[in-house]
C-alpha cells in the first residue's frame, strides 16, 4: 500500500449518509461526520438521539443499512471488513463498568483484555504498570471489580480499552452516572493518554457542559445531527444574547417574557432568557420593556452555553414540541399550614457497621426546591428512603409533613409524593389508566378523582395524550407522567430521585417549569436529587453530600460566593500548548488546575497578579498565551473544589 | 485459531464461574441434587395401591377371594365398607384408588357351577397406573379361577391337587428377566437419569454463561476485538464442557454407589460417549443463547428444548418401540434417545462399542450440526 499513500492521510473516521433502523423504527438517519486523526470528537445528545447506534456501527459491532463508514480509509461494509480494523480500535460500550467482569480483580480484568488483544507477554507488565499509575488504580490491583466505585470502574474500563494501544478509541457515554470529581479526573487522564500516543477518540455524552472537552463535536437529537464543528462555531450558529435577571414577582415576569420570547426559564431566584439575533444591549432593552412595572435587579448579559445553543437550534429547526404546559392559577390546593415541610435533625442510618448517612440535619420550607447532590454512594438514596418512611433511621429525628418519622411512617406516605429513580409506571397501561390507578392507590375519593386527574394532566402537559400507552411515550413525557402520578393525591411534599436522567434539555426545561410552578404557586415543597450540575442551579437551596454527611447546605449563589472567598477567582487560560502549560502551572502551585478542551481553568486569589505570573511562567518556556479571562464559577466548580478538599483531608488523616 | 486467545477466554470464564458462588453451586450441586431427588422420588413401580372392599356375600369363599388382594404387596388394604355408595367419597378424595365389590350369593353361585361377576372399580385419572392395576386384578383373578378349577378337577376326578393344577393350566409361562433380574425400576431410572441430568444441566449453564455477557454488555469486548468467532465459541464453552464431563463422572458414581446400579459395560467407551453427549447438550445451550437476549428467556428456551423432549422422547417413560410412528420419528430427532440406549447398554447390558457405535456416531453428528449452526448464527456485527 506504501506506494499509493496519499499526501494527507485518510481521516480516522468518515461517516456519510449513515442510517440505522431497528425493525421499522429509524434510529439514525442521514448522519455525516469526519473525525480527524489525533482529535477528540464528541457526540452530544440526550437518550434516544442515536449516539449509541452510530458509535457501535463505527466500532464495527453493529450492521447498518444506509450510508457508509470508513475507518482509516477502509470501508466498513461487512463483518469481514470490520474485522480488518478491529485490531486498531478500542471500544467501550455504554454503562458504567458493564463490559468488565465483576468477579475478576482489577489486574485480572486488564490481563484478560491484554491476552484477548494479543499484547505480547513481555509488554503487558510495563503497559499495565504505566496505565495503573496514571489512573491511580495501582493500589487496588487485587480488588474485585464489583467492589470499585463508579469513578474507578470507569477508569478501569479506560485502561482495558487502551491496553492494546489502539489508534482509535470509541467510548460510549463514559461519564454518565459518575460524580463531577471523577468526571474531571477522567477527562484529565484521557487527554494526557491520548496526546501521548496520538490516539484519536470518538466519545459520546449526554452532558452538554462537557462540550468544552472536545476539539470538535456533533450535536445529535432524534437520530439526526443538528450541528457539527468546534464548540464556539456551534454556538455561533444561533446568534443572540443570553440575559440573566432577578424579577419580583418572578412568576408574573416569566409569564410576560414567555408570551413573546420562546426561550426563557427560571433558574432558582433568577430568570434566564435567550433573545434571538440581538446584541446584548438591544436584548437588555427588549426584556426591560417587557417587564415594565416590575421590580428588576441585576439584569445583565452573559455568554450563551452549548445548552442554550442546542435549544435554540431545535427551536429554529422546528423540532420543539409545542409548549402545552398550562398553568392553572393559584388557589388550587390548600394554603400552607405548617411552614416547615421537612425537618431533619442528626438523621443517621447504619448498615452492618457501615454508616450510610451520618448525622444529616436540614430544613425544607413549603414552596422550597431543595436539591441534594453527591456522588453515587454518598447516601442520597438512603436519606430519601428515611424521609419517605420506607427505612427507619438508626438515630436522630425527623418530621415530614408534620408527622414524626419514628412513629408515623404511614401518615408520611399518605402526605408525600415520590418518584423513584427506577421507572415506576405501568408501561402497558395508558396515561389515564396510570393516573386512575395511582389515584386509587392513594385513596383519592372517587368523585374527586376525575377532576383532580384532569388538573394534573393539564399541569404536566399531558392533556390530549390520555389514551396513549405509557411505554410508548418519549422519555421526557414519561417522566412528566411519573410526576403527575406522584401528585394525584395533592401531596404537600414531593420527593424526586433523579427525575431528569437522560432527558433532553428541552424536556428537562419543561420538567423544571412544572416544578417551579408547583413550588412558587402551589407552595409544594420539593426535594430533588440530580447529577446534572447545571440543573442544580434551579434549586433554592442545595445540600452537598459526601460519605454520608452533608458538607454544605446553602443557596447556589452563596455556595459560589463561598468558593470565591475561599479559593479566589476562576481564571480561564487559553494557550497553544495546553498540556505543557498545565503541568507548569500546577508546579507553580496554582489551585484547581484542570483542562477543558484547549483551555485551562485555575483558581487565583488576585486576578491581576496571577495573570502577570502566568505570563512570565509560560513565556519562560516559550508557550504562547492567548488570553487569561476571569469566569464565573459553576456549581460543578464548587462541587469539585469542596469534595477534592475533603478527600485530601481524609488522605492526610 | 489462536490458542493463546482461546486459553485467555477459557481462563477468564473459569475464574468467573469459580468466584460466583451461585453459579458454582448451579454447576456442581444442582446436577447431583437432581439425580438424588429424581432417583428417590421417581419410581415407576406401581405398588401399594390403596383399596377398599364391599363384600355382600360374607362367605368363606368371598373372604378367600378378597384376601388375595389384601395380602398382595401391590395393594394396600384400607378396610371394608357396607355398600357401593360409601365407595364414592373415598374414591373422590383419592383415599382409595381401587375397590372390589363381591356380589351376594358369590359362593352359592360358584358352588352351583354358575358364573359370578365381581365388580372392580379403578381410578382412571392416571392411565398408566390404572392399566397396571388392571393387570394385577386380572392376574389375581386368573390365579383364583385356576385354583377353583384345579380344586374342581381334583374333587371330580380324584387326582392329586398338583396334577389337577397342571391339568387346569396346560400352558405355563416361565419368566426370566434379563439385565435387570429383579426388575428394579431404580436401576433403569438411575441410568436414564444420568441421561436426563446431562441433558438439562449443561445447556442451562452454557446458555446463562453466554447470555450473561449479552445482558451486561461485555459481549462487546468480543465483538470489538480481533478474536475470531470460532476462538470465542471454543474458549467460552471449554469450561462448560469440562464441568459437564466432571458431572458425568459424579453422576456415574452416584448411580453405581448410591443406587447400586451395576456397571457391566466398557468404562472407556461410556466415558467417551458421555463426552460426546455433553458436547452435544452444551451445543443446545449455545444455540439457545444465540437466539435470545435475556437470562430469563434463555432459561425458558432451554427448558423447552431439553427437559420436554428428553422426558418424552428418550424412552424414560415410554419405550420408543411402543410409540406411534410419528412419535418414533420425533424420538430419533432428539439426542436423548441415543444416549439412553448407550447408558442402558453400558450399565445393564454390558455391551460396548461394537453394538453402540451407531448411537455414538449419531450423537457426534448431532453435536457437530449444533455447533455449526451456532457458528453460523453468531455474528460479531449483529443487526441489533
Amino acid at each position: 500500500m506504501g506506494e499509493a499513500a496519499p499526501l494527507t492521510p485518510a481521516p480516522a473516521v468518515r461517516v456519510q449518509g449513515f442510517g440505522k433502523r431497528y425493525r421499522r423504527q429509524a434510529a439514525v438517519a442521514g448522519v455525516d461526520l469526519e473525525v480527524r486523526r489525533g482529535e477528540i470528537y464528541g457526540l452530544i445528545g440526550p437518550d434516544g438521539a442515536g449516539k449509541s447506534s452510530l458509535m457501535k456501527a463505527v466500532a464495527g459491532v453493529l450492521a447498518f443499512e444506509e450510508g457508509s463508514i470508513e475507518m482509516f480509509g477502509i470501508r466498513i461494509d461487512s463483518e469481514a471488513a470490520a474485522e480488518r480494523v478491529k485490531g486498531r480500535l478500542g471500544f467501550m460500550p455504554q454503562g458504567l463498568g458493564l463490559n468488565l467482569y465483576p468477579e475478576l480483580s482489577v489486574e485480572e480484568n486488564i490481563d484478560f483484555f491484554a491476552r484477548l488483544r494479543g499484547v505480547p507477554a513481555a509488554e503487558i507488565a510495563a503497559r499495565k504498570a504505566k496505565l495503573l499509575a496514571m489512573t491511580r488504580l495501582d493500589r487496588f490491583t487485587g480488588r474485585p471489580m464489583k467492589h470499585l466505585s463508579g469513578g474507578m470502574k470507569q477508569k478501569l474500563g479506560l485502561v482495558c480499552t487502551l491496553i492494546h494501544e489502539p489508534e482509535l478509541i470509541v467510548l460510549d457515554e463514559p461519564t454518565t452516572g459518575v460524580d463531577p470529581v471523577s468526571r474531571r479526573d477522567f477527562w484529565a487522564i484521557l487527554a494526557e493518554l491520548l496526546r501521548e500516543k496520538g490516539i484519536t477518540a470518538l466519545i459520546s455524552t449526554a452532558y452538554m457542559d462537557e462540550a468544552e472537552r472536545f476539539h470538535r463535536l456533533s450535536l445529535m437529537h432524534g437520530g439526526r445531527v443538528l450541528a457539527s464543528g468546534e464548540p464556539d462555531a456551534i454556538r455561533a450558529r444561533t446568534p443572540g444574547s443570553v440575559l440573566e435577571l432577578e424579577a419580583e414577582p418572578q412568576v408574573e415576569a416569566l409569564d410576560r417574557i414567555q408570551a413573546s420570547l420562546a426561550q426563557a426559564e427560571s433558574v432558582g431566584p433568577r430568570l434566564r432568557v435567550f433573545v434571538d439575533d440581538a446584541a446584548p444591549e438591544a436584548a437588555v432593552g427588549t426584556v426591560a420593556g417587557l417587564l415594565k412595572g416590575l421590580s428588576l435587579r441585576d439584569l445583565h448579559a452573559t455568554t450563551p452555553d452549548l445548552e442554550d445553543a442546542f435549544v435554540a437550534l431545535l427551536r429554529r429547526q422546528r423540532l420543539v414540541e409545542e409548549r402545552a404546559v398550562a398553568k392553572p392559577r393559584a388557589g388550587d390546593g390548600d394554603p400552607p399550614g405548617d411552614d416547615v415541610a421537612i425537618l431533619a435533625k442528626d438523621l443517621t442510618r447504619d448498615f452492618d457497621g457501615f454508616r450510610a448517612v451520618d448525622r444529616a440535619s436540614f430544613t425544607v420550607h413549603q414552596g422550597d426546591i431543595f436539591g441534594l447532590v453527591g456522588a453515587n454512594g454518598a447516601g442520597k438514596t438512603t436519606l430519601i428512603k428515611m424521609l419517605t418512611g420506607i427505612l427507619p433511621p438508626s438515630d436522630g429525628e425527623g418530621r415530614v409533613a408534620g408527622a414524626d418519622m419514628h412513629f408515623a411512617a404511614q401518615a408520611i406516605k399518605a402526605r408525600i409524593g415520590y418518584t423513584s429513580q427506577a421507572f415506576s409506571l405501568y408501561q402497558d397501561l395508558s396515561v389515564l389508566e396510570n393516573l386512575r390507578l395511582y389515584a386509587r392507590i392513594y385513596g383519592v375519593a372517587r368523585h374527586a378523582a376525575g377532576e383532580r386527574i384532569e388538573q394534573v394532566a393539564e399541569l404536566t402537559g399531558l392533556t390530549g395524550r390520555e389514551r396513549q400507552l405509557a411505554g410508548r411515550l418519549p422519555l421526557g413525557i414519561r417522566q412528566r407522567l411519573a410526576l403527575a402520578c406522584a401528585m394525584v393525591h395533592r401531596p404537600r411534599i414531593l420527593f424526586l430521585d433523579e427525575p431528569t436522567s437522560g432527558v433532553d434539555p428541552i424536556g428537562r426545561r419543561r420538567f423544571w417549569d412544572i416544578l417551579v410552578h408547583l413550588a412558587r404557586v402551589e407552595q409544594v415543597a420539593i426535594l430533588i436529587t440530580t447529577h446534572y450540575m447545571s440543573e442544580a442551579e434551579h434549586c433554592d437551596r442545595l445540600a452537598l453530600m459526601h460519605a454520608g454527611r452533608i458538607v454544605a447546605d446553602d443557596p447556589p449563589a452563596a455556595l459560589k460566593q463561598a468558593l470565591r472567598e475561599e479559593a479566589g477567582e476562576l481564571l480561564e487560560v487559553a494557550t497553544d500548548r495546553p498540556l505543557a502549560a498545565m503541568a507548569l502551572l500546577e508546579q507553580a502551585g496554582f489551585a484547581g488546575v484542570a483542562l477543558f478542551g484547549r483551555h485551562i481553568h485555575l483558581f487565583a486569589r488576585d486576578a491581576h497578579t496571577a495573570t502577570r505570573e502566568i505570563q512570565t511562567i509560560l513565556a519562560g518556556r516559550g508557550i504562547g498565551l492567548a488570553s487569561v479571562t476571569p469566569r464565573p464559577p459553576s456549581l460543578e466548580d464548587v462541587f469539585v473544589y469542596r469534595i477534592t478538599a475533603l478527600e485530601q483531608g481524609e488522605q492526610r488523616l | 485459531m489462536n490458542l493463546a486467545r482461546i486459553a485467555a477466554l477459557a481462563h477468564k470464564e473459569w475464574r468467573e464461574i469459580v468466584r460466583d458462588r451461585l453459579f458454582l453451586a448451579l454447576a456442581f450441586v444442582v446436577p447431583a441434587a437432581l439425580m438424588l431427588v429424581f432417583g428417590y422420588g421417581l419410581s415407576l413401580d406401581v405398588e401399594h395401591i390403596p383399596f377398599a372392599v364391599v363384600d355382600h356375600d360374607r362367605s368363606a369363599l368371598s373372604r378367600d377371594y378378597t384376601h388375595r388382594f389384601i395380602d398382595s404387596r401391590y395393594f394396600d388394604y384400607r378396610g371394608h365398607v357396607k355398600s357401593e355408595r360409601e365407595l364414592d367419597p373415598l374414591l373422590a378424595d383419592s383415599r382409595i384408588r381401587f375397590a372390589i365389590v363381591v356380589p351376594p350369593k358369590f359362593e352359592e353361585n360358584l358352588m352351583a357351577g354358575r358364573p359370578a361377576a365381581v365388580q372392580s372399580l379403578i381410578d382412571g385419572t392416571f392411565p398408566f397406573r390404572a392399566s397396571t392395576s388392571k393387570g394385577y386384578v386380572i392376574a389375581i383373578n386368573a390365579a383364583f379361577n385356576g385354583e377353583l378349577l384345579a380344586a374342581y378337577i381334583s374333587r371330580r376326578f380324584g387326582v392329586a391337587p398338583e396334577r389337577a393344577a397342571a391339568l387346569a393350566q396346560p400352558v405355563r409361562v416361565q419368566l426370566r428377566y434379563l439385565y435387570n433380574q429383579e426388575l428394579k425400576s431404580t436401576w433403569s431410572i438411575a441410568t436414564a437419569l444420568v441421561m436426563l441430568v446431562l441433558m438439562v444441566a449443561p445447556p442451562f449453564l452454557t446458555a446463562l454463561g453466554v447470555v450473561r455477557e449479552k445482558e451486561s454488555g461485555s459481549i462487546y469486548n468480543i465483538y470489538a476485538s480481533t478474536v475470531t468467532r470460532g476462538e470465542f465459541l471454543a474458549g467460552k464453552l471449554l469450561p462448560y464442557v469440562g464441568i459437564s464431563i466432571v458431572n458425568s463422572l459424579i453422576l456415574w458414581a452416584l448411580a453405581t454407589g448410591l443406587f447400586g446400579v451395576p456397571f457391566k459395560g466398557d468404562p472407556l467407551f461410556f466415558f467417551l460417549s458421555s463426552v460426546i453427549y455433553v458436547t452435544c447438550t452444551t451445543g443446545i445451550g449455545l444455540l439457545a443463547s444465540l437466539i435470545v437476549r435475556t437470562q430469563v428467556a434463555a432459561m425458558m428456551l432451554t427448558v423447552v428444548m431439553t427437559i420436554i423432549p428428553s422426558v418424552l422422547y428418550s424412552g424414560l417413560l415410554v419405550p420408543i418401540a411402543s410409540m406411534d410412528p410419528q412419535g418414533q420419528f420425533e424420538a430419533h430427532l432428539f439426542p436423548a434417545m441415543y444416549f439412553t440406549d448407550i447408558a442402558l447398554g453400558s450399565f445393564l447390558k454390558g455391551v460396548g462399542l461394537e453394538q453402540l457405535w451407531g448411537k455414538a456416531l449419531a450423537l457426534a453428528i448431532y453435536a457437530a450440526v449444533l455447533w455449526l449452526i451456532s457458528f453460523a448464527l453468531f455474528h460479531k456485527r449483529p443487526r441489533t
